[in-house]
């Protein structure tokens, strides 16, 4: 094969980093096998990549009334209409028009609820290092992951779609 | 609380076959139950096909639970299957105490199969299992005592076989087996059984072969003297076939017999035929005579004949009853409802692409360059649109279940309750045949059979109570079912002692629901009743009693998108009116814009439209209304009620009317925007039910537009004292 190879995915790139890490087979207290990343505001959050179901590119929302703020609307995925979180106003991180790189990350908790949750992009899959409990009682952040070399926080996506509680 | 279609299901796929397949068996129990309670009601002859048919279907689904391996049904089925078996031979009586007992048993299978595949609330219906099992054990024959088989029991079983096998499929069995059984199982007198007959067997004198009277099983033996007993001719047909088509012949002729008197038996006749031919002699009793029969029949190489019986003589029979023939005689297929859901939303997807294809091919119209070619496309779209439209009305058809299957189950609660209640209630049922959604027509048993609780508990008076009041003894409840256009109108109505206005608002002044100088219209005072937690008779009964109210009927008939509305006469009687969506899954909307944003209006609520100047608006205690031809009909504004900017002031504006029964709302939008067919999608995610939004639809646009609930926007307009 030749040089002009083309790169391989960061995605990949990060698996084998992580893979060739003895501390990365061993971990104990995690709760996900791997995370997908993504950016909100400037920094990486996480999600357990067994509660994603697709990520789709932002597309128009049909607000809904009556709905607290954060809840940006609904939109149709194949059939189905699903509502959509603004995971930056539902963490308390503010509102920010969305950019071209913005995707919609549906997601579902395990009572199989489904929710679209709107980030600033997505990063990469990797595996999840060690998890430290983390976050504060008002954020719906449940612990950090140490991932190449910066934490990144599991967003508790039960807490984020638990609206009686928190709001 | 309920979500709309959120019961719970059995979850694997063997557990769902088993659920639907056992289903289906209680769907025909409860048939069969209802026109015996019929029957054996108003006193006359039961006939013998219903508690035979009982049995047939408490056999299969014995088998079927144990075959899926559900004990707790299977066990139930078994002692449930002797009861009838002792029935249906005659050795016990059917009298109230044994349809009770069927019908209960009938109820817990229903509640087992609810629970099915939640083991914690299974456990908690042993108790009430077995003590209805043991229940069940006393009514059945008096066998040898104990349920354990003894010994001797053994060739029993072998008949229970033969009779089983016989009437699971009619199949004959040789003669010699059934002789042996028969010989071994003698079964000995029984407390309640008819005494054994004094005078010579009247089976002797038939003219009938002994070989053939001894293969006949117990059942058809105690078929056979009942006929006798009855007056009935009792003849011999045989008839020759070939043996590899002899299914179709017998069942022919099987047929033909059974709708002019009673297959008693069939079984392989003796005699002269050919190697590749098989004889059958069908023992019928019947009203008519054997050459009238006969002549009915016209079938080649049958011959029959009398053999006894009919000392009335012949004469047509009054009323020719059909047995089961050989083959299934209906040729249905079982559906998974979700399989039909499935099927339905992929015809609204066909719906969505045809939306697509009728806005594109208009764009093209527009533009001159185009315009030829978009003709052509058009008329292309018409015949797409009427054949989409035909394949969305079978398939909706398909979905629909007449409302018979609910009313039964309803009837037989009344039967019970009328003798808990000590009342004299007569139930009339109209318009059964009257056709909903599965779904819907599910869901709303529960509703029913409330209200119809509520009128013999609280509204039908005692029978001396009534007799005072110079009504007669005999109360009367009515359900009456039709159609109205889009939706199904049921009325369940009585003629009790009324809603008492004055106790109704006294108790909703005591909870604090009206303020005591509050001023409410004779409407708005039997709206009262909706309230959570009202009940004007204070004492808890254990018919109605049980903490739900008509609160939650109207809950569970706003989740369907149908409405309630109640009616009452002091003295006269109470009617409860419920007004439902033939279906929820594809549904013509008007679509209106509001606040800059787009609605839907489902088509079935909207009874017109109107462009409303705004001055001709006017105001009545803090309310808009409009005079709408004499009456006043109340307005909201749609942009106000979800919070969304309103029209610039003075501008022109539309009325959509909603109406559902009797209760109407003006709903004023800025614009209106036409019709369309829509599939309702539920809204998924954290947050699904928001009151005033029904779903969403897809309209061929790239984004949902929200449906509006039509029936929870008159709800919030009408009822305001609901939960909120």
């Amino acid at each position: 094969m030749s040089a002009a190879r083309p790169a391989a995915p960061r995605a990949w790139v990060d698996l084998a980093r992580h893979a060739a890490r003895p501390e990365a087979r061993d971990q104990g207290l995690v709760h996900a096998q791997r995370l997908l990343v993504f950016e909100l505001d400037g920094a990486p959050y996480a999600l357990p990549i067994e509660r994603v179901r697709e990520i789709v590119r932002r597309r128009p929302i049909t607000p809904v009334p009556r709905l607290p703020a954060e809840v940006l609307g609904v939109i149709s995925l194949r059939g189905r209409v699903i509502e959509v979180i603004d995971l930056r106003r539902r963490l308390g991180l503010g509102a920010r028009d969305p950019a071209p790189r913005s995707r919609i990350v549906v997601a579902h908790d395990g009572e199989g609820r489904v929710v679209g949750l709107l980030v600033d992009s997505v990063e990469a899959v990797v595996p999840a290092g060690e998890v430290a409990p983390g976050g504060g009682p008002a954020v719906a952040v449940e612990g950090l992951s140490r991932v190449g070399g910066r934490f990144v926080s599991i967003v508790d996506l039960d807490r984020v779609m638990d609206f009686d509680a928190a709001g | 609380v309920t979500a709309r279609g959120g019961r719970r299901r059995a979850s694997g796929k063997a557990e769902r076959e088993f659920v639907g397949e056992a289903d289906e068996i209680l769907e025909r129990m409860r048939g069969h139950l209802a026109d015996l309670a019929e029957r054996s009601s108003d006193g006359g002859e039961v006939p013998p096909e219903l508690v035979n048919g009982l049995f047939r279907a408490a056999h299969s689904l014995k088998g079927l639970a144990g075959l899926f391996g559900f004990e707790p049904i299977f066990a139930l089925a078994h002692r449930l299957e002797d009861l009838l078996d002792a029935l249906r031979l005659g050795r016990s009586a059917l009298d109230a105490e044994a349809l009770d007992r069927i019908e209960r048993a009938v109820g817990l299978f229903a509640e087992l199969l609810s629970r099915v595949g939640d083991a914690a609330a299974l456990a908690a219906l042993e108790a009430p299992v077995a003590a209805l099992a043991a229940e069940l054990a006393r009514h059945g024959p008096a066998r040898g005592g104990a349920e354990a088989p003894a010994p001797g029991a053994a060739p029993r079983g072998h008949e229970a076989a033969a009779q089983r096998g016989e009437a699971e499929r009619g199949a004959c069995l040789p003669a010699t087996r059934r002789q042996a059984a028969r010989e071994a199982a003698a079964p000995g007198p029984v407390p309640g059984a008819p005494p054994p007959p004094a005078r010579p067997d009247p089976l002797a004198e038939l003219g009938l072969d002994r070989s053939l009277l001894a293969a006949l099983t117990e059942y058809e033996e105690h078929r056979l003297r009942e006929s006798l007993a009855r007056d009935r001719n009792v003849l011999l047909a045989e008839a020759t076939f070939e043996i590899l088509s002899f299914e179709e012949g017998l069942a022919e002729l099987t047929q033909g017999l059974a709708g002019m008197g009673e297959v008693l038996s069939t079984l392989p006749a003796p005699g002269e035929c050919a190697e590749s031919q098989i004889r059958f002699s069908l023992l019928v009793a019947s009203e008519r005579s054997a050459e009238e029969i006969a002549a009915a029949l016209e079938l080649p190489g049958v011959s029959i004949r009398r053999v006894g019986g009919g000392a009335r003589g012949g004469g047509p029979s009054p009323e020719a009853r059909g047995v089961e023939s050989l083959q299934s005689p209906s040729e249905t297929v079982r559906v998974d409802i979700r399989k039909l859901d499935e099927l339905m939303n992929l015809v609204g997807e066909l719906v969505i692409q045809r939306e697509a294809l009728a806005a594109f091919t208009a764009r093209l119209a527009a533009e001159p360059a185009t315009a030829r070619s978009a003709s052509e496309l058009g008329r292309i779209q018409k015949d797409l649109e009427r054949r989409v439209r035909e394949l969305q009305e079978a398939v909706l058809e398909v979905r629909m279940v007449p409302l018979r299957q609910v009313f039964e189950r309803v009837a037989r609660v009344v039967r019970r309750l009328r003798s808990e209640l000590g009342k004299e209630v007569r139930l009339e049922i109209l318009g059964a045949d009257t056709e909903l959604d599965k779904l819907i027509a599910e869901e709303l048993a529960d509703p029913l059979m409330h209200i119809v609780r509520n009128a013999l508990d609280h509204a039908i008076e005692s029978p001396d109570e009534r007799r005072a009041g110079g009504k007669p003894a005999e109360g009367l409840v009515r359900i009456e079912a039709s159609q109205r256009g889009n939706h199904v109108v049921i009325a369940v109505s009585d003629d009790g002692r009324g809603i008492d206005r004055a106790a109704l608002r006294a108790r909703a002044e005591s909870l604090g629901l009206v303020r005591p100088d509050e001023a409410l219209g004779e409407r708005e005072t039997l709206d009262l009743v909706f309230a959570p937690g009202l009940s004007t008779r204070s004492e808890v009964s254990g018919t109605s009693g049980r903490g739900v109210g008509m609160d939650v009927v109207r809950t569970n008939v706003t989740l369907l998108g149908g409405i309630v509305a109640v009616d009452s006469v002091p003295n006269r009687g109470t009617a409860v009116t419920l007004t439902l969506p033939i279906t929820l899954a594809i549904l013509q909307v008007i679509l209106v814009e509001a606040g800059g944003r787009r609605f839907a209006v489902p088509l079935a609520a909207v009874q017109e439209t109107l462009l409303v100047d705004p001055c001709e608006i006017q105001r009545s205690e803090g309310r808009e209304i409009l005079d709408l031809r004499g009456a006043a009909l109340p307005l909201r504004r749609l942009a106000a009620e979800l919070g969304l900017a309103p029209a610039p002031p003075g501008a022109k504006l539309f009325a959509v009317v909603l109406r559902m029964g009797d209760a109407r709302l003006g709903l004023l939008v800025d614009r209106l925007e036409g019709q369309q067919d829509a599939v309702i999608k539920p809204i998924e995610g954290p947050i699904p039910a928001v009151r005033a939004i029904a779903g969403a639809a897809e309209l061929g646009g790239p984004q949902p537009v929200l449906v509006l609930d039509a029936s929870g926007l008159l709800a919030e307009a009408h009822g305001r004292r609901e939960a909120a």
